[in-house]
């Protein structure tokens, strides 16, 4: 079993879309949601992905794929 | 390597005023390892200080006999013992900068000037000389970044310095030069195929996967601390005052928040009277500017961007702290300011002209940012201004092609010199 933990934001098009809802019927992965703050307009979701590597993987694919912005919990750690 | 995970209790922990990792976010309490995140709210975890024990330790007194050196706010640093990396790093000038501020019509302004920084010339040897004694402490025998530059530099210096593995993380487009900045300590540089994006997931996953002190993932919370030292000096270095604005370039948001915490240590514990003017206003890129659009449209929402400036170092598109920075300018009454490329260079160049100081980029964002909050008034002239100047322009020389005059070339005889240059006196 992988853990991965991930940062979501999401564009003003996507932030109705019962994203959680789909991971969870189309991949076999549990998410598992810690904070989130979204408006009507933007939003972002800190959550948990548990499952295997490979299903993680694909489910990080399909949210990019989406156009929700997939980073680390860390968000960019690559510095200047 | 011995457990990570069991803090070396020197004879000084007991007495010293570092207390626990406190999630930012809800506010639980955690031992202090080598962790970055709250197990509950997935909350940042920041350094908790006793600021009573502390208070009687600290002194002006006791500040000005210690080292020339950042270490001499060691009671205000997240280490349990003595510091045993960054020996030399901080106390760098701070500049009275009459002509810099007669060009920008500012009677009270001071550069602090981090191109100096010992080793790597950037402020970035003050986070890494705390992130890597206090890696140290914890047991570790290899230190990990990753980092398109000053980071990656002020890393592999220190490890070299302490003779620690290091392990340097890089995207597989970086110029030459900079990957020789790092490969000159001798660290594993490792270049990384693939997106920025593929950089940070990467590093995310190595972060959890290997017992090394990656300074800005596990080790964060200590890392961050060392921005402190930036407002302690200043106010150290300003006769014991808080100044009225400051002018800080933002990346991850990190440096801002500190300076901001760091005053306020400062003034909670009586070393300096209370400055309710203070201003934090914070300068970026406008290739990179997800602070500022936040800023602008008055929602605390970050969202990413893809970075497109010359002032790489602050190329930073999903920022860890920039919700933090947005609300320390807010509840300051400062203001967040982004500068178009040639704009920096402009600044660059202002600076240098000016005060004899060669920054690189990121300088350029703040003297840029600074001159334009001075043009609408939101700094005023007799205000006491400090603008952070935090990386040395030798690291950034590309930035300038085409931008400088050329020499005036002549023949070597006088009769050449005196009719092609012609100086007055
Ligand atoms: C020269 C320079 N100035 C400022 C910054 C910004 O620091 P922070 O990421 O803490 O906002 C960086 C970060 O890489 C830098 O290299
Ligand atoms: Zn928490």
């Amino acid at each position: 079993m992988a853990h991965l933990r991930i940062h979501l934001t999401f564009p003003e098009d996507r932030v109705r879309d019962p994203i959680i809802y789909e991971i969870s019927k189309n991949f076999q992965v549990v998410p598992n949601i810690r904070r989130a703050d979204v408006s009507d307009k933007t939003g972002w979701m800190e959550l948990e992905l548990v499952g295997d590597l490979s299903e993680i993987e694909l489910t990080i694919d399909w949210l990019r794929k989406k156009g929700v912005h997939v980073d680390p919990l860390e968000k960019s750690i690559l510095e200047g | 390597m011995s457990n990570p995970s069991v803090p070396i209790q020197s004879d000084s922990a007991a007495h010293s005023g570092v207390k626990a990792l406190k999630c930012r976010e809800c506010g639980r309490r955690y031992e202090l390892l080598a962790i970055h995140v709250c197990e509950f709210c997935f909350g940042p975890l920041e350094v908790e200080y006793d600021y009573d024990v502390i208070g009687r330790k600290i002194s002006r007194q006791s500040i000005e006999a210690g080292p020339v050196s950042l270490w001499r706010y060691k009671d205000l640093l997240p280490v349990l013992g003595e510091p045993t990396a960054g020996l030399h790093a901080g106390m760098t000038p701070l500049v009275r900068a009459e002509r810099l501020g007669k060009a920008l019509g500012l009677k009270n302004l001071y550069v602090k000037n981090d191109t100096v920084n010992h080793p790597t010339l950037s402020f970035k040897d003050r986070v890494v000389a705390v992130a890597t004694t206090r890696a140290l402490e914890l047991g570790f025998t290899t230190i990990a970044c990753a980092s398109t530059g000053n980071l990656a530099n002020s890393v592999s210096a220190h490890a070299a310095s302490c003779g620690m593995e290091c392990f340097v993380f890089i995207p597989h487009d970086l110029e030459a030069g900079k990957v020789l900045g790092n490969l000159i300590y001798k660290p594993t540089v490792v270049s990384v195929k693939g997106t920025y994006d593929d950089v940070n997931r990467l590093c995310s996953e190595i972060g959890a996967e290997y017992p090394w002190a990656f300074v800005n993932i596990n080790i964060r919370p200590y890392y961050a601390e060392g921005s402190k030292s930036l407002a302690f000096e200043t106010a150290e270095q300003l006769g014991w005052r808080v100044p009225d604005q400051v002018v800080v370039p933002i990346a991850s948001g990190s440096l801002l928040t500190k300076i901001w915490k760091g005053f306020h240590e400062f003034t909670r514990l009586g070393l300096v009277d209370e400055n309710p003017l203070l201003k934090v206003n914070g300068a970026q890129a406008s290739g990179c500017s997800p602070v500022y659009q936040a800023y602008v449209s008055g929602k605390n929402h970050i969202v990413p961007v893809r970075p497109n400036t010359i002032a790489k170092s602050l190329a930073i598109g999903n920022p860890a702290d920039g919700f933090y920075a947005l609300d320390v300018v807010g509840k300051s009454g400062g203001q967040v300011e982004q500068a178009t490329d040639p704009e920096i260079i402009d600044g660059m160049k202002l600076l240098a002209e000016t005060e004899g100081i060669f920054a690189e980029t990121a300088g350029g964002v703040t003297v840029a940012c600074l001159k334009k909050l001075a043009q609408k008034g939101s700094i005023r002239p007799d205000e006491l201004t400090v603008a952070y100047i935090t990386g040395n322009g030798l690291k950034t020389m590309e930035a300038l092609a085409g931008s400088l005059s050329q020499p005036v070339s002549i023949d070597p005889n006088l009769s050449s010199f005196r009719q092609i240059v012609n100086p007055k006196s």
